[in-house]
């Protein structure tokens, strides 16, 4: 899972290619606080364009949504992300480069992936707001009731993915990049679970090795700091204003490591999400979902009701494979009769219907949280038909 | 000859440019959210285990890493003395 992009910003430009993928006309507009339209413009940079972070608290994200109306039960307009992004700087023409989408083939990583096997055009973020909550759906297909960046404390009945596949006599990992780095999954679970953490180069061991766990999950590095070895260690998680290029290598290093392993590439599913958008603008306005059974402090939300029930921005995500069918693109709410909505619910969701079945304990919106492993066929692709990625 | 899988080239950033360590924590607030988590589990042990850092004094992104790799480990020292 990585960090802080959307959909459109990632992989809009490909829909000029391939019209079943949501992205970009090339006409989006949001108006800039001089009440100018600014336009999408494949115009994105790997470094330098958005700092400072753009902002993805909850107050923000609603004003990025709901620009120009007075909220919910109103439709998203999307029309906020200038007027959000001018409010950190006071600077009309920075504002703009939030409309800012990376070109075809900027990023041959992301591209390559969302060419040859499944792009979703909607999977949205869990939660209209920042890392942690959003982050937390992936791993107890709930937040507990937090909207915010804050100190996350777990609740019964529901446990983590990894907890129940431990109970199920199943095994999982969650790899952390390194302990500099270590985790941004909710940091009890690093108190209470330590075994279930384990480093990249560990994952990447195990992938040699034809070693990896029924399930885990991989972190990308949060932080610009030194190697153990020596040497100097990029931030990878492409969070603004991380060098995107340095996640482009880490998700082909992975895809290569489980690619370059016949038995492993055979029986593996890769996807590579984002956690949420990051401020940065999308088209598709996130839909209503049902509760979660919880209501979000005012203090989260700067006194917006919210009782989890619509989803946050859009994020690129694609599902890997030799089973899945080369340029599968999953329709989402552009399609009305065909269309699914996926969330990162739908992670633990999927993991849970696999490896263990029927299980109740489990948080509303994980129960109708839609899964992804209909999306394999019963077609093993060629091996000639799967590319590799090799490094300058 | 079997037909080959094609190979895509991976262009690697600017290491010299793009590495930057004194970037002021306080502009990620990810990274800054982290530090704070681990703030609040410092403060469930026992002094000898704590690291005497003070947040105030995690000013750049590298210190932050520091910080965060000293509560890790400790973390998996903790639970293996357990």
């Amino acid at each position: 899972m990585m960090e802080n992009r959307s959909f459109d910003h990632m992989l809009g430009a490909l829909h000029a290619e391939d019209p079943r993928i949501n992205g970009l006309s090339g006409n989006e507009t949001n108006p800039d606080t001089t009440n100018e339209p600014a336009k999408v413009l494949a115009q994105a940079e790997f470094q330098g364009q958005l700092d400072p972070d753009p902002d993805h608290h909850f107050p923000a994200v609603h004003k990025q949504l709901y620009f120009g109306t007075q909220g919910p039960p109103a439709a998203p307009t999307m029309q906020g992300f200038v007027q959000s992004y001018w409010d950190q700087q006071h600077d009309v023409n920075h504002s703009r480069k939030i409309m800012y989408y990376f070109a075809t083939d900027k990023l041959p990583v992301l591209h390559t992936l969302a060419r040859n096997y499944a792009v979703f055009n909607g999977w949205f973020s869990s939660i209209p707001g920042p890392t942690v909550c959003n982050r937390a759906f992936a791993h107890y297909g709930t937040s507990f009731g937090k909207a915010s960046l804050d100190i996350f404390y777990i609740k019964e009945p529901y446990k983590s993915i990894y907890e129940r596949l431990l109970d199920a006599g199943r095994t999982t990992k969650l790899y952390y990049f390194d302990p500099s780095s270590s985790t941004q999954e909710v940091v009890n679970l690093l108190k209470n679970q330590p075994k279930i953490f384990a480093t990249y180069d560990q994952f990447l061991e195990d992938c040699k090795r034809g070693q990896l766990p029924d399930y885990c999950f991989v972190e990308p590095n949060y932080s610009d700091h030194p190697g153990d070895g020596g040497g100097q260690l990029l931030a990878s998680d492409q969070h603004p204003d991380h060098d995107v290029q340095e996640g482009e290598v880490f998700i082909a290093t992975i895809y290569n490591a489980i690619r370059k392993n016949p038995d492993l590439w055979k029986s593996t599913a890769l996807l590579i999400t984002y956690d949420e958008h990051g401020g940065i603008y999308d088209h598709v306005p996130p839909p209503a979902c049902p509760p979660d059974g919880f209501q979000a402090s005012a203090a989260d939300t700067g006194g917006v009701p919210f009782a989890f029930d619509r989803l946050g921005v859009r994020v690129p995500a694609i599902l890997v494979s030799p089973w899945v069918a080369k340029r599968t693109v999953v329709p989402g709410p552009e399609d009305k009769s065909k269309g699914r909505v996926f969330e990162h619910a739908s992670i633990p969701a999927t993991i849970t219907q696999h490896f263990i079945g029927a299980y109740d304990n489990r948080s509303p919106r994980e129960k109708v949280a839609q899964t992804f492993l209909d999306l394999l066929t019963d077609t093993m692709r060629a091996d000639a038909d799967c590319p590799h990625f090799d490094f300058d | 000859m079997p037909e080959q899988p094609p190979v895509i080239r991976v262009p690697r950033p600017n290491r010299g440019k793009s590495y930057q360590p004194h970037r002021p924590v306080a502009k990620n607030t990810l990274l800054l959210n982290q530090v704070k988590h681990f703030k609040e589990l410092e403060k469930g042990l026992a002094a000898q285990h704590q690291t005497g850092i003070a947040p105030e004094e995690i000013l750049t992104e590298g210190q932050a890493a520091d910080y965060i790799k000293r509560m890790t480990l400790k973390m998996h020292e903790l639970h293996r003395k357990a």
